[in-house]
């Protein structure tokens, strides 16, 4: 009795997906106006903009920028975040600085930045990487945190040094948080990374989708939406299969980060 | 914690911040970037000064303002609402839960594109952005919330006589506060952000639409002052939601 329960479960989401696409058909049958086809004419379109060379390669340079601009932030916020969860004189000293930064968005930098480094990879990439810095920094500031003080104790008594301890105790402990930084951070970037180009129109996935809405090719905007949202939930899913390998000991809290952008 | 601690606490967090702005000035007058592209930090605040006592600016504002709190309202509306049926109502969470498991994790703003084809270039499409962005942090937070109030409490009220009907308002809602309005917090930073994204990408009035008039004109004064005009609302909007909360949660013993 209990295989087909589980199997609905599995399958719940592409039901849910199916539903979604059976509504916009719908809903599109209904209003029946060029500017917004239907399901079908949306998915139509998905092979050719894969099919072609130059939107394929366009796209593939977006998730380079976007691979370098999140690994360059997890190697500095996670450290940074460990730091100021164990001390604090470090908290207090970044917090406020933080608090100010959080709610400027990012990718409205990018016209400042572009003045100064171009509309090139780099400032494209600087800007995913402030993006997703800030989430992954406050959620391993919180799990660093939350580590039991007596575990660090029974650490130092055992004569751990503090580099030892924050990397055997404090990292582990605090891993499961971090991970969920990550996630919240991973869908950032992709958000920061389509705003990014479509401010600075010149080459990926964010300069495709507005193009075509400048030119009215009103399926292809439609399709690059149902590229960009498969790109998320694929990059989510798999970052949820590699954290469950990560952290297998720990129940995951909920199994959506609540941060999503 | 004294007031001592805490007195030593802002000061150094003001550190930082003057250090920032002390390199920004620095690096004006040293000469290493020109002032055609990186502004002095005095120029800059003079500037919003004057911008901040002009009408046109405040019209700007107001205009963002509107978007910002039309689309983050209908989120809290919408995020507490579905979260608590969620929570619980077995059937409406069989559906609620894998769509926003797919929904989730989509960039809504690639949806703005389609957002604009439906509703047009004025406040409708922004609104939406904005609502469709905050909604998922408000609905899961009161979810998460709303689903780990202790059965016990529930069970008390319906031994004192309360009706079934008013235990989702009397002790489910009270008792997932603290997290829904965590989840509002995000979704006000998020409001913010996203608010002015849309602006940026299409629009006529509003912070974000200053910004680009400005890189347009190559004004960078003028670009730096719609992004500290955002960064202070954020700041402004924070410190509210956070005296919100503390007098919502007046009888919880930790925050």
């Amino acid at each position: 009795m209990i295989a087909p329960r589980a199997m609905l479960s599995k399958a719940a989401p592409l039901l849910a997906v199916a539903g979604l696409l059976g509504i916009w058909q719908v809903a599109a049958l209904i209003l029946n106006t060029d500017s917004f086809p239907s399901a079908l004419d949306g998915i139509r379109a998905i092979p050719a903009i894969l099919g072609d060379r130059g939107d394929l390669i366009n796209i593939l340079a977006s998730l380079r920028r976007m691979a370098i601009g999140l690994s360059l932030a997890v190697m500095l916020a996670i450290p940074l975040g460990l730091m100021m969860g164990r001390s604090r004189a470090v908290a207090s000293f970044f917090n406020p600085l933080l608090m100010v930064i959080y709610p400027v968005p990012k990718a409205a930098l990018m016209p400042v930045i572009m003045l100064w480094l171009g509309v090139g990879d780099i400032s494209k990439t600087l800007v995913i990487f402030l993006g997703v810095s800030l989430p992954i920094i406050y959620h391993s500031f919180q799990g660093a945190k939350a580590v039991e003080e007596k575990m660090l104790w029974s650490g130092a008594a055992m004569g751990m040094s503090a580099a030892q301890r924050m990397l055997r105790i404090v990292l582990p402990a605090a891993l499961p948080e971090i991970l969920t930084g990550c996630r919240t951070g991973l869908v950032l970037a992709l958000i920061t990374m389509v705003t990014s180009e479509m401010i600075a129109r010149q080459s990926g996935a964010g300069n495709i989708l507005f193009n075509a809405l400048d030119m009215a090719q009103y399926d292809t905007v439609f399709a690059m939406i149902i590229i960009i949202g498969a790109m998320g939930i694929i990059l989510d899913a798999a970052f949820e299969r590699l954290r469950g390998r990560l952290v297998k000991w720990s129940e995951p809290r909920f199994d959506i980060p609540m941060s999503f952008a | 914690m004294n007031a001592r601690a805490l007195s030593s606490d802002i000061l150094l967090g003001v550190v930082p911040i003057a250090l920032l702005i002390a390199l920004w000035q620095g690096i004006v007058s040293f000469g290493y970037a020109p002032v055609s592209l990186l502004p002095p930090p005095g120029l800059v605040f003079v500037r919003l000064a004057q911008q901040l006592a002009s009408s046109g600016f405040l019209h700007e504002i107001g205009a963002t303002l509107f978007r910002l709190f039309a689309g983050f309202s209908i989120a809290v509306v919408l995020g507490v609402g579905i979260g608590l049926a969620a929570a619980v109502n077995p059937a409406v969470n069989a559906v609620v839960r894998p769509v926003v498991r797919v929904l989730a994790p989509v960039p809504k703003v690639a949806l703005y594109p389609a957002l604009l084809l439906l509703l047009g270039f004025d406040h409708a499409s922004k609104i939406t952005l904005v609502a469709a962005d905050a909604l998922f942090p408000i609905l899961l937070s009161t979810y998460f919330g709303a689903s780990m109030v202790e059965q016990k409490l529930i069970w008390s009220a319906m031994a004192a006589g309360t009706p079934r009907r008013q235990i989702l308002f009397k002790v489910v809602l009270p008792a997932a506060m603290p997290s829904i309005l965590t989840g509002c917090r995000i979704g006000l930073v998020i409001s913010c952000i996203v608010v002015f994204l849309a602006e940026m990408i299409t629009s006529t009035d509003g912070l974000g639409h200053l910004l680009v008039a400005a890189a347009r004109t190559f004004q960078t004064v003028d670009m730096f002052v719609p992004l500290i005009t955002i960064s202070l609302l954020g700041l402004i909007l924070n410190g509210l939601l956070h005296g919100l909360r503390t007098y919502l949660l007046r009888g919880f013993a930790e925050v």
